[in-house]
């Protein structure tokens, strides 16, 4: 079996005259931390989208686990955990019927770690999802994303919008997948501190290229700046040419 | 734009361009047949057919579709406890009375002037005294309370639609009362034109209460019933698959409104039976109407069922989070269906327990079990609980047929191919009465009666070649197991079998050739459309 989660080739996307994704390649290993970032617009939903079979390759190809996520939803979508920015999760479910629903989903639902998921997030089970503030949503998609220790976990904006405190449990969930061997990363950000928090390999992208990857260390190390190891902020700065979460909280 | 009265005028223009459009064209279309064709001369309509496929379902169909447009129905959930009034609007900084006031002064002017537009350029029958200004007023008073109810907060869902439902109908039935005793012009316009500011006191009231986030909730009483509803759950309450997942999570979203609304509608029905006065062509007209009731309300439930993503109301794509369940689209369709087999059957339910009991309280079921017994003596026994049977199986195989038929277009999450196609609907059902007249007029009955076999035989070959064209689809893009498609092709054949068969046992004679039964049969089980749905969802899905 190949080394990658995900490989992606020569992947090109053009929404009417946008270009979304220009030749886009890229190899994930396993058992890292991947993080994807750009300013927004820039592709990284479009790319994760396609990850996920949501949208089909025009041009070029994706596999995941080896596998065409279009053709073969059920294989692929089977061994991965989702959190999106959307967080569109069905507003007229209370918590424990999402989760009653969600676990016949993955034969691997652990029902234990999805209890103490739920108590560490301090979720009501009988609160309808609608009710649940913005944070507390992030959370319980978290909760959904990790129960079936997925192999593969992508979380797509996950903190956009967020407080500190759910972007700490969202940092946290990253650390604990990850303490799982063999367990990978997808983390889609333009909060570039967390990002550099957790990652292990990051790509840039901008207008729909990639315009930077590798193990962040090696990039960090390639851009020095008279002796000094800049962070990732000041080299996407460099790169894109505009800071990449300007509204940031404080 | 300088002013919200002019931003909110700009946004009704700008989102429903193609539908006022449609309308200002058949505004157009009438007064050219009616000034130009037939350049002014007096026009004797006697026929009913046209006059309601010209004038009266063109009219109704602009009714409502202004009814929808005006209160944002086109963009809310129905039965939903929130107030379908545009949340977003709730920031803008103007006072609650403009938001209130200029949609509901643009759509009742739009009501008046519709009216007074069909008037004039309408081609109405001969002697028949069209009312001036009355119905203008009575589309705006309607209009109005269906803004106000629409946009008022409820504590149940569901009760916006009942609410909304009994009060129209009242408005109508005073109205047609006033029309019985024959009530003057003035006297109409009096009495309706109050309507329009009281409703819109009322909608002033919802809306600053939705404003202020202030729903009202009475599910408190109604939990414990709503939560025995999850009869997809096994005793050790876990879903057995996520085939049955899926399934309870269709019959939430959906599978519930059209037992809901035979639920609403079926008492009404009902009540009739004891104004008929066991009159046996009453009794026999409301039974009719109540059998009707569950195919004819799944056509406006279909429109919920195809729609991939009803929470949101101008969305057509598949929401990420059904579309990343690893699930097949093979087998989300069929929790689809699994959901619409257990809403018809459940709104039939209500039919089958409702129709007896209503039947033996109104004291009216002697007459019909001695009208059933006159047909047993005439026909025999065997035939008619034949016959029975295959109406009753008819009747429910088509609510089903109803809800599932348009999933092929809905599932695609194009917008332009699903108003596309109610546009061609729409079309094809005005033309469908002048074409009858016309054949009625110069006596082709005869003739397309002998032309239906060759007719049905060109529809036959239309859904073989699109059936083939699926099949081969669905094989190439792996989109259903070999097996599915051989057994999904034997279960149709055995179908299509089997009604052959009762059809010849029924009525084979003469007049009817076998072959044109078999042609029916194969015509009237669904195939092509239905096996067409997994590739609409693949489509949306992997866009």
């Amino acid at each position: 079996m190949s080394d990658s989660v995900i490989t992606v080739s020569e992947l090109t996307r053009r929404f009417g005259t946008t270009t979304a994704l220009a030749s886009v390649t890229l190899s994930m290993p396993r058992g890292a931390v991947y993080g994807l970032v750009g300013a927004n617009g820039a592709g990284k939903t479009t790319l994760i989208k396609h990850i996920l079979g949501l949208l089909r390759a025009e041009t070029g190809s994706v596999r995941v686990f080896g596998l065409d996520p279009v053709a073969d939803p059920v294989g692929v979508l089977s061994r991965v955990g989702y959190l999106s920015e959307e967080n569109d999760l069905p507003g007229w479910m209370r918590v424990d019927e999402l989760i009653r629903y969600s676990r016949a989903f993955y034969p691997a639902w652990d029902d234990g770690y999805a209890e103490e998921l739920r108590q560490t997030f301090a979720l009501d089970s009988t609160a309808k999802v609608r009710n649940l503030s913005r944070g507390q949503k992030a959370r319980l998609g978290l909760l959904i994303a990790l129960a079936h220790r997925p192999e593969l976990l992508v979380l797509d904006e996950p903190s956009s919008g967020l407080d500190p405190l759910v972007r700490r449990d969202i940092v946290g969930a990253v650390i604990r997948t990850i303490a799982h061997e063999g367990r990978t990363v997808l983390l889609s950000s333009h909060l570039l501190e967390e990002v550099e928090q957790v990652a292990d390999h990051v790509t840039m992208i901008n207008h729909g290229r990639v315009v930077l990857s590798g193990p962040l260390d090696a990039i960090k190390e390639s851009h020095r700046v008279d002796g000094r190891v800049p962070s990732l902020d000041e080299i996407f700065v460099a790169l894109v040419g505009t800071p990449a979460a300007p509204t940031r909280d404080a | 734009m300088r002013s919200p009265a002019a931003a909110i005028a700009w946004e009704f223009r700008q989102r429903h361009r193609w539908g006022l459009i449609g309308v200002a064209s058949y505004l157009v279309v009438i007064a050219t047949i009616k000034l130009l064709v037939l350049g002014g001369q007096p026009v004797n309509l006697e026929s009913a057919e046209s006059f309601a496929f010209a004038v009266v379902v063109p009219m109704t169909a602009t009714f409502m579709y202004s009814l929808a447009v005006f209160s944002f129905g086109l963009a809310g959930d129905l039965a939903g406890r929130q107030s379908m009034y545009p949340a977003r609007m709730f920031t803008l900084p103007v006072t609650t009375a403009a938001l209130v006031g200029w949609p509901m002064l643009y759509g009742s002017a739009a009501m008046v002037i519709l009216w007074m537009a069909t008037r004039l350029l309408a081609v109405w029958p001969a002697g028949v005294h069209v009312p001036s200004v009355w119905p203008g007023v009575l589309a705006a008073a309607l209009l109005a309370w269906t803004q106000a109810l629409t946009w008022m907060p409820y504590g149940l869902a569901g009760v916006r639609v009942i609410a909304a439902m009994l009060w129209l109908a009242t408005i109508d039935a005073i109205v047609l009362l006033a029309i019985h005793y024959n009530t003057s012009e003035t006297a109409m316009v009096a009495g309706l034109a109050p309507l329009v500011p009281l409703a819109y006191l009322a909608a002033r009231f919802a809306v600053a209460r939705a404003r202020r986030g202030d729903v009202p909730d009475w599910r408190g009483g109604f939990a414990r019933p709503g939560h025995r509803t999850d009869f997809w759950v096994s005793r050790r309450g876990r879903f057995s698959s996520a085939a049955r997942a899926q399934a309870w999570f269709e019959w939430r979203r959906h599978g519930r409104s059209l037992p809901a609304a035979v639920g609403i509608l079926l008492p009404f029905e009902l009540a009739l039976l004891w104004v008929a006065d066991n009159t046996p062509v009453l009794v026999f007209e409301i039974m009719l109407a109540v059998l009707l009731t569950p195919p004819f309300m799944a056509a406006f439930a279909a429109a919920t069922v195809r729609k991939s993503n009803p929470g949101a109301g101008d969305s057509n794509g598949v929401t990420p989070f059904i579309a990343t369940r690893p699930l097949t689209n093979a087998a989300l369709i069929a929790a689809t269906l699994r959901a619409t087999i257990r809403s018809t059957g459940a709104a039939w339910l209500l039919v089958l327990v409702a129709v007896p009991l209503a039947l033996t309280l109104s004291d009216t079921w002697p007459m019909v079990s001695e009208r059933a017994r006159q047909v047993s003596d005439a026909v025999g026994a065997p035939r008619v609980i034949a016959l029975a049977v295959l109406v009753g199986a008819g009747l429910m195989a088509s609510t089903w047929k109803l809800l599932v038929q348009s999933l092929y277009i809905g599932l695609t999450g194009r917008a332009w191919l699903i108003k596309g196609s109610v546009f061609l609907t729409l079309s094809a059902l005005f033309l469908l009465g002048p074409i009858a007249q016309w054949l009625i007029d110069n006596d082709r009955l005869g003739e397309l009666w002998s032309a239906l076999p060759l007719l049905l035989a060109i529809l036959v070959c239309v859904k073989t070649i699109a059936a083939v064209w699926v099949a081969a689809r669905l094989y190439r893009g792996r989109l259903v197991s070999d097996r599915m498609l051989v057994t999904g092709a034997a279960c149709w054949c055995v179908a299509v079998l089997g009604l052959y068969g009762a059809l010849v046992w029924l009525l084979d004679s003469p007049d009817m050739p076998r072959y044109v039964l078999a042609l029916l049969a194969i015509l009237a089980i669904p195939l092509a459309r239905l096996s067409a749905a997994p590739l609409a969802l693949a489509w949306n899905r992997h866009r």
